[in-house]
């Protein structure tokens, strides 16, 4: 399947739209070709607004767009070559899958010379090519959407929530193959998602959307790690410390404890944060260490193969383990515990 | 043995208001489809078969009736070709003044249609707005099939604009998205996806607008009495000879009509498929 030439990819400056009470404020993120940047955030932050000024289907109030250099401003969605997978795919249903594939090709007036094909057996769903959509499966569906904008050979690629409307043992499949496709496609993409373990496991990069304004974006695993204030904290999974204190450049009081941070305090007002998973539980007493206190175990609450634990003490901390090593441990409600919080693992966040 | 007594003790006083219930609901809803079929029961009994072949054989009948399911056709075929576009707009746009045009497009539902028939006097008549340029070119809608597709158009047209509005705001927008983004411009995404998409519909307001014409008699009689449809000939034979001679025309009438009207309903709702619909 033949690949456009790709530019610059996607540049986004100071975007601004207001879609009824809703205002999208100063927007600006890039996408290299090659790369796919996972855009998340709580409903209503306004993703899918942004999705839609980037395809053409809504104009914004101010700001620019470019794709591989060009400024898409005035140019109606049919002229952007931008291929959307849609949240339940809109699939054509009263056309085969074949037909739908070759919709994009047909549309422009290209002969299709094996592209459609191509794209159905990258997916591995050439055998579906005479059904129609009524008859697929939600996963067959997905493949058969991310097929028909893969024929189309677009500049970029907008897939919004793809895998919500998918069952949870098909979704892990799909995940890796959408990964996969994307990387191999060399085409820029946005990967709208509100699950973060999605996000981190397709993209290669992260934008954080809250209430209309891009609070971060870059590198995956830098967003993830080090979120820049306390609203991207919270929303991608991060625990807080209340009323953290300064008690040396390094060093904060919490409660009735003094934690060992990796790294200075920032002079300004902060918070303390860490992952919940990076805590570490042992047995209580044992050594004396860095960020280690003797707590007791006040709630044990359920994640998936996962439990949360809330630990009470000269300071609240609040971890998760598997399961299983839990047991093993014998953690029970009100078992004393020793938890550590490595200092690399402990953020400050100026406020 | 006591407990089956207190159970059906404790489901006595529930079951008898629900029985009473339905039995009302049925009783009332009886006696509007009687109320329906008692006339048509009546006037099928008014006839003999002997007497629904003679009415066949009569040229004049013939004719009333074969103008009746002509121009009905093409009031459906016509009230399609501006009546899909009209729907469209309303279900897709949004502009000052909807409410009023959507008004406008329901207003022949209110109006009597002797008043209809009057009101399309005054602008298709001879003297008429539209009615004496047309003139002028040698189109008459006074006593024309001209005319009485106009009338038939004006009582149904609010009946296919309804049915493909329905259909049109059935269809996920984001389908139409699709295609445009797929490179489609708006009028081929309409062509390719919004029109097959709301196909049902179309048939549905066709059915519709079909069985609406071929049943008006207000409009057309003030605007073309002649030449006859079959409703203005059953009309004017009662009107001549009474009550019993109109009878073997009316069931004839009301066979043909009943007929088309049932197998274009088959097909619109998809039981029968003339063509596979793509």
């Amino acid at each position: 399947m033949s690949q456009p030439a790709h530019g610059n990819g996607l540049e986004i400056e100071g975007l601004t739209a207001r879609v009824g009470e809703f205002t999208l404020r100063h927007a600006a993120l890039s996408v290299r070709p090659g790369r796919t940047l996972a855009l998340v955030g709580p409903s209503g932050a306004g993703k899918t607004v942004l999705l839609e000024m980037i395809a053409g289907f809504r104009a914004p109030d101010a700001g620019r767009i470019r794709l591989d250099g060009i400024d898409l401003a005035g140019k109606p969605p049919e002229d952007r070559e931008i291929g959307f997978v849609f949240q339940d795919y809109a699939l054509f249903p009263h056309l085969t899958v074949l037909e739908n594939v070759r919709f994009g090709l047909r549309a422009r007036g290209i002969a299709d010379g094996g592209a459609a094909r191509g794209a159905l057996s990258q997916l591995g769903i050439e055998h579906l090519a005479q059904r129609r959509p009524g008859t697929l499966s939600g996963g067959e569906r997905q493949r058969v959407a991310v097929a028909r904008v893969l024929a189309a050979s677009p500049r970029l690629l907008l897939l919004d929530e793809p895998l919500s409307a998918v069952d949870a043992p098909t979704r892990d499949d799909l995940r890796e193959e959408l990964r996969t496709v994307l990387s191999g496609s060399g085409v820029p993409a946005i990967y709208v998602t509100h699950d973060q373990a999605e996000a981190l496991a397709i993209a290669d990069d992260l934008a954080v959307l809250i209430g209309g304004a891009l609070r971060q974006s870059g590198p995956a695993m830098d967003v993830f790690t080090k979120p820049v204030d306390a609203t991207v904290a919270r929303f991608l999974g991060m625990e807080m410390m209340a009323d953290a204190g300064r008690a040396g450049s390094d060093r904060a009081r919490v409660g009735g404890a003094v934690l060992v941070l990796g790294g200075p305090l920032p002079d300004t007002a902060f918070v303390l944060c860490y992952r919940p998973e990076d805590v570490e539980l042992a047995p209580p007493g044992g050594p004396c260490a860095v960020n280690a206190f003797d707590l007791r175990v006040t709630r044990i609450t359920p994640a998936g193969p996962c439990d949360r634990l809330t630990m009470d003490g000269v300071l609240r901390l609040t971890a998760i383990m598997l399961r299983r090593t839990r047991i093993a441990l014998r953690l029970e409600v009100d078992s004393a515990v020793r938890a550590t919080v490595p200092p690399s693992a402990l953020h400050a966040i100026a406020e | 043995m006591a407990g089956a007594l207190t159970a059906a003790r404790g489901r006595a006083p529930s079951a008898a208001p629900r029985v009473l219930f339905l039995a009302t609901l049925w009783c009332l809803g009886g006696l509007l489809v009687a109320f329906i079929m008692l006339p048509l029961v009546r006037l099928t009994l008014a006839t003999s078969p002997g007497e629904l072949v003679d009415a066949g054989q009569r040229s004049d009948v013939r004719a009333a009736i074969r103008l009746s399911l002509q121009d009905a056709a093409v009031t459906a075929v016509v009230a399609a070709f501006l009546g899909v576009p009209l729907a469209f707009i309303l279900s897709r746009s949004v502009f000052p003044g909807q409410r009023f045009v959507e008004a406008i497009v329901d207003l022949p539902l209110a109006v009597p249609h002797s008043v209809v028939g009057i009101a399309l006097l005054f602008v298709f008549g001879r003297r008429g707005w539209i009615g004496a340029p047309a003139d002028h070119i040698g189109i008459s809608f006074f006593g024309t099939q001209w005319g009485i597709v106009a009338g038939m158009l004006f009582v149904s047209a609010p009946f296919m604009v309804g049915s493909v509005r329905v259909a049109l705001d059935a269809i996920d927008p984001r389908i139409e998205r699709a295609a445009r983004s797929l490179g489609a411009t708006r009028a081929y995404a309409f062509r390719r996806v919004t029109l097959p998409l709301a196909a049902r519909g179309i048939m549905t307001g066709l059915v519709l607008t079909y069985a609406r014409s071929i049943s008006e008699f207000g409009a057309i009689v003030i605007l073309a009495y002649y030449p006859m449809t079959a409703p203005v000939k059953a009309y004017d034979l009662y009107l001549q000879n009474g009550l019993d001679a109109s009878a073997a025309v009316s069931v004839l009438l009301l066979i043909v009509t009943l007929s088309t009207f049932v197998v274009f309903r088959a097909l619109a709702s998809g039981q029968v498929r003339p063509l596979a619909l793509r």
